[in-house]
């Protein structure tokens, strides 16, 4: 049986795929973060955690709010996987305190831990345990009485459709169902937190992409709080309903996709998030809501609107999105956020094409174009002096 | 061609050095006592034929053997021995396997290292130096006695204690080695899946370290109970008159009475006992193969 074929349950009975990253924009009314009423279910109060004289988690502090899908997302060794480590259990904070439910469970074994589970980066299923078996681990711990343990079982296996492998091993699984495997045995605990560790790293991105949505219809179904650890930066912003963007042990913006997308904090984080234009420059004037700057390539000016608190003189950076950036052969009629220059390279992506053009100073820019019948004008090509520009409300002011 | 040499040698080895041995040995059992050189009959004679030589070969040996209840104690006490003295060797071995496991990986080679040196000294000398431990006035009454834990020194010499000791100390290696590497192979991760899914550790050694560790287990059974059954040079150096093994009986009997026919009936005897250990031992490295 491929693996599509194991999946109708994605593609017929889920409910209908959310649109990536606006989903959970405040306007769909989910937004328990923004309610002070709220309390949060997982709270991290002021977590390091050392590793001799590593510093893995440097004193982090992140609430997380019942039924969100949280991603905590970094670089490999940033410390996002500790963090959610010492929420299993796995390892102990050196400093700090992670409550549950307002409970305190910093000093709780992880078997104690009965309202987190975590579905682990290898899977780690039992090789010597059938599908049923492993599934049912959790729940035989318990001591639940076999009918309902067979009942649990039956029902975490209809979820993830894997109802025909339930005497097969591990090892006589492919990839995507062992993963399947590894997701059941944990649901079938009913947490009320799923801990994922990379879940869906091992996955080719065809499968991955099915998964993340087999991910979402689960967290919706269940409404369990899921917490999600990984690097790749359009998993989170598929599944996520909040990202934590880490670096280096810190946590440097909370935020919805959306927001670290469109505002993110600072140049890591844009620069995390898709790819992105920086400009630097200097403020030289702030009126009516707009910053001006100078701009650090000689002749280039820079107005944007924005409420980032700025002082005249103070150094910044401008980011913008390439697909907010204009790119023509003739000079804009505005005078502002304009800038000239070469093209440098093209990448041709068939639905869009990526514009790479040197500017003053050797930096480059990079615009991006939808390849629609509606352009106009003779096709931008190498070594084509081009224009670019973009309107007040796209550059985003960075300070750091 | 080439190939079929490659696959002929080792059966070529078995066939000049194992079976053909063995033929000699099982001939030797079917034959008779004689006061004579060698000290057995009949030696095939061309003059007399074939028919002749088989006519006079039989099972008499065996037929002792069984009447004889010094034999049967002797085969049955060595299978006790051995079997307890695995288990022993199983709970010392175990634990020490499992740490060597667990250890941090630039320590494992050293463990490893440690755990095969004893190898270094001849097996005979290691054993004497129980003698030298285990003895009246030896080293560990001196240290029981100095230390006041008792008062009268502990009788361990030449009892069949003194014989568990042996084998468990000689035979560690061979359990602690395909254990570690069966232990080695199992992941950390497993055991936190388990505490993470409500297991205590203690429930999830069991569940988990301790089934998939079987393969090491049963082959560091066997590689210790087969050569322990078999064993002379423990019981004869440290074991006492009431310890009964079936090395040391076959060694008296070759030795002491001269019966070469007899000894070999045992021989093939304890031969016949430890096929079956032999062979569920190869049927379990077969399975753990088809189930990597």
């Amino acid at each position: 049986m491929s693996e599509l074929a194991s999946f109708p349950a994605a593609a017929t009975n889920a409910a209908p795929p959310r649109s990536g990253p606006r989903s959970f924009a405040p306007q769909s009314g989910f937004s328990p973060w923004n309610d002070p009423s709220q309390a949060p279910i997982v709270r991290f109060d002021n977590v390091t955690k050392q590793f001799g004289d590593f510093v893995a988690v440097k004193s982090c502090t992140l609430d997380i709010y019942e039924r969100e899908f949280f991603a905590l997302l970094g670089p490999s060794g940033c410390g996002k996987s500790t963090l959610l480590r010492m929420l299993a259990g796995f390892e102990q904070p050196t400093d700090g305190r992670i409550m549950v439910q307002g409970q305190d469970i910093t000093a709780l074994p992880p078997y104690e831990r009965s309202d987190v589970n975590m579905m682990f980066q290898s899977y780690a299923l039992f090789p010597h345990m059938t599908v049923e078996r492993n599934i049912g681990f959790g729940l035989r711990q318990e001591g639940m009485p076999k009918g309902e343990i067979a009942a649990r079982v039956e029902e975490a296996m209809a979820m993830v459709e894997l109802k025909p492998f339930a005497n097969r091993k591990p090892n006589q699984l492919s990839g995507g169902q062992q993963q399947r495997v590894a997701l059941a045995r944990a649901i079938a605990k009913k947490p009320r937190i799923m801990l994922l560790d990379e879940p869906l790293g091992a996955l080719d991105k065809k499968l991955r992409q099915q998964a993340q949505f087999e991910l979402m219809r689960i967290q919706e179904s269940t409404g369990t709080t899921f917490i999600i650890v990984t690097h790749d930066q359009e998993e989170a912003m598929t599944v996520a309903s909040r990202i934590a963007v880490m670096d280096k042990g810190n946590i440097i913006q909370v935020a919805t996709p959306n927001d670290i997308y469109e505002t993110p904090k600072s140049r890591y984080v844009a620069g995390f998030i898709g790819d992105v234009n920086v400009l630097e420059g200097k403020v030289s004037g702030i009126a009516d809501g707009i910053i001006d700057i100078e701009g650090a390539v000689s002749g280039c000016h820079y107005k944007t609107r924005s409420n980032e608190p700025v002082s005249i003189g103070q150094q910044v950076w401008l980011a913008i999105r390439p697909e907010k950036v204009r790119i023509t052969h003739d000079k804009p009629q505005s005078a502002t956020n304009v800038v000239s220059g070469k093209v440098d390279d093209v990448g041709y992506l068939g639905s869009i094409s990526h514009y790479h053009v040197k500017i003053g100073n050797g930096q480059r820019v990079t615009a991006l174009r939808a390849n629609t019948a509606m352009t106009v004008g003779p096709p931008i090509s190498w070594e084509d002096d081009v224009w670019m520009d973009w309107p007040t409300e796209a550059g985003i002011i960075l300070t750091s | 061609m080439r190939r079929w040499y490659v696959i002929a040698a080792p059966y070529i080895w078995l066939l000049l050095f194992f079976l053909v041995p063995f033929f000699i040995v099982f001939k030797l059992s079917l034959s008779d006592t004689a006061r004579a050189m060698p000290p057995y009959v009949p030696v095939y004679d061309m003059t007399l034929g074939l028919a002749n030589f088989f006519s006079q070969l039989d099972f008499e040996n065996y037929s002792f053997l069984l009447s004889d209840p010094l034999y049967i104690n002797a085969y049955i006490s060595s299978l006790k021995i051995a079997a307890v003295a695995t288990l022993f060797t199983l709970f010392v071995g175990y634990p020490i396997a499992y740490g060597m496991a667990r250890a941090p990986r630039e320590w494992r080679p050293t463990l490893m290292m440690l755990v095969i040196l004893p190898f270094w000294t001849s097996f005979l000398i290691r054993v004497y130096a129980w003698i030298g431990i285990l003895k009246k006035e030896g080293l560990l009454n001196l240290f029981l006695m100095n230390y006041g834990i008792i008062t009268e020194p502990l009788n361990i010499m030449n009892t069949t204690t003194a014989v568990y000791i042996g084998i468990v100390y000689s035979y560690l290696p061979f359990m602690i080695l395909p254990l570690y590497s069966s232990l080695e192979k199992i992941s950390p991760a497993l055991n936190e899946a388990a505490e993470d899914l409500g297991s205590p550790p203690w429930r999830a050694f069991w569940q988990v370290t301790f089934p998939l560790s079987m393969p090491g287990v049963i082959a560091g059974c066997l590689l210790v109970f087969i050569p322990a059954t078999g064993e002379f040079v423990i019981p004869d150096l440290l074991g006492g008159s009431e310890t009964l093994m079936i090395g040391k009986t076959l060694w008296s009997e070759f030795f002491n009475n001269s019966d070469w026919p007899v000894s070999s009936a045992v021989a093939v005897v304890l031969l016949l006992a430890l096929v079956v250990p032999i062979v569920v031992f190869q049927r379990a490295q077969q399975r753990e193969r088809e189930a990597v």
